[in-house]
């Protein structure tokens, strides 16, 4: 059982689909992608099953990871927060992960600033998370308020990196987030997607700033182009996104903005790896 | 491509991507006329795959297939976004 394009080979055969021409279109596009010998380190990841029927084991993301060279990946829960809110079992899923791979999976735990988050943090932290994943839209808070701030702190506080939700939703996200960044002026924080939920005023907020970075999951040539390699970091945000465009935007957006092969490798997992590698 | 020629695809394949979260029984005849306006130009073969995968298999009920979709129209967006950006 292979993969395609980030899903079951079989399954897509067994619905009728032409395999080999998207098997081909596939291999078309890995030879002219930027794999080189870069490591390449993916920082958006999500594991276990969210509430809209997305999921992703262990065991398939390994395929993804080998399918395309990848070395380690970030991984936090989907959006699962379970009976108690603070994402307790789908934090465990992910740090369970971890253990059996601890090479190939960095743990983030994930929570909602709404509850009583605390508890599960400490909880996540001794059981071996590495970082803390919010997100605004799925848990409904505003990135200043009070509470996030607060979760913001103490993950900083330990030294963690805190990748923020910045993609889809309604709200502006470039006052609040550069109000936050304000209030825990230690935090480094990982804006997702490129910051496309509101990425002019964004890129205005953070360009040059060296504690802020936009992971490149499901983000845009435009927004990525705009912005300083030295603040990007590659992401797939699997299982929604896939490893196949999520590196054809990497390349794309080289070939445009003019990366050199230096700045390609720090996107590619140069930057992340620093930051994970800083944990104080 | 010419300017106008990716602006045209890229507005398409735009349509397409939401029509196919949005499960959007649109999405195939969509496709379909985004990979016309794409043939012979960078990202037209994705596109066409895409709009031949969508016409055989039905995506509103085919998970991976819908998935895949998307992905092979997130690919041509990218490359159309690339080709406006280099005018």
């Amino acid at each position: 059982m292979s993969r395609l394009w980030g899903e079951d080979s079989d399954a897509l055969a067994q619905a009728g689909v032409d395999v080999a021409s998207l098997a081909q279109l596939e291999d078309e596009l890995s030879s002219v992608l930027v794999l080189d010998d870069a490591p390449i380190v993916d920082a958006h990841v999500h594991l276990g099953r969210d509430a809209d029927g997305h999921n992703l084991t262990a065991h398939e993301l390994a395929r993804d990871l080998d399918r395309w060279g990848i070395a380690a990946a970030v991984c936090f829960p989907a959006n699962d927060p379970g009976p108690g809110g603070q994402f307790t079992e789908a934090n465990d899923l992910v740090l369970a992960a971890a253990r059996s791979a601890p090479e190939r999976i960095v743990p983030f735990c994930r929570v909602d600033p709404n509850g009583d988050w605390a508890l599960e943090l400490e909880r996540a932290a001794e059981a071996g998370a590495r970082g803390l994943k919010l997100h605004p839209v799925g848990q409904s808070f505003r990135p200043e308020a009070d509470e996030s701030v607060a979760a913001v702190s103490v993950a900083t506080e330990r030294g963690w990196p805190v990748l923020f939700h910045a993609g889809f939703g309604a709200r502006r996200l470039g006052g609040p987030l550069a109000e936050l960044a304000g209030a825990v002026p230690d935090a480094r924080l990982i804006l997702a997607h490129g910051g496309r939920g509101d990425a002019r005023a964004l890129a205005h907020e953070f360009a040059g700033e060296s504690r802020i970075a936009f992971d490149t999951s499901l983000a845009t040539v435009t927004d990525l182009a705009a912005l300083s390699p030295g603040q990007l970091m590659f992401g797939s945000d699997r299982p929604y996104g896939e490893h196949a465009s999520a590196l054809h935007l990497i390349a794309a957006t080289a070939g445009v903005a003019g990366w050199t092969d230096a700045e390609v490798r720090d996107v590619l997992g140069g930057n992340l790896t620093r930051w994970l590698d800083d944990q104080g | 491509m010419t300017r106008a020629e990716a602006a045209r695809i890229l507005a398409l394949a735009s349509q397409c991507e939401m029509a196919l979260v949005r499960k959007d029984p649109v999405a195939a005849p969509l496709l379909a006329q985004t990979a016309r306006a794409a043939d012979g130009l960078a990202g037209g073969h994705t596109l066409a795959v895409a709009a031949r995968l969508a016409r055989e298999v039905d995506i509103s009920i085919h998970e991976p297939a819908r998935k895949v979709v998307q992905a092979l129209t997130r690919v041509a967006s990218q490359e159309a976004q690339a080709a406006l950006l280099r005018h």
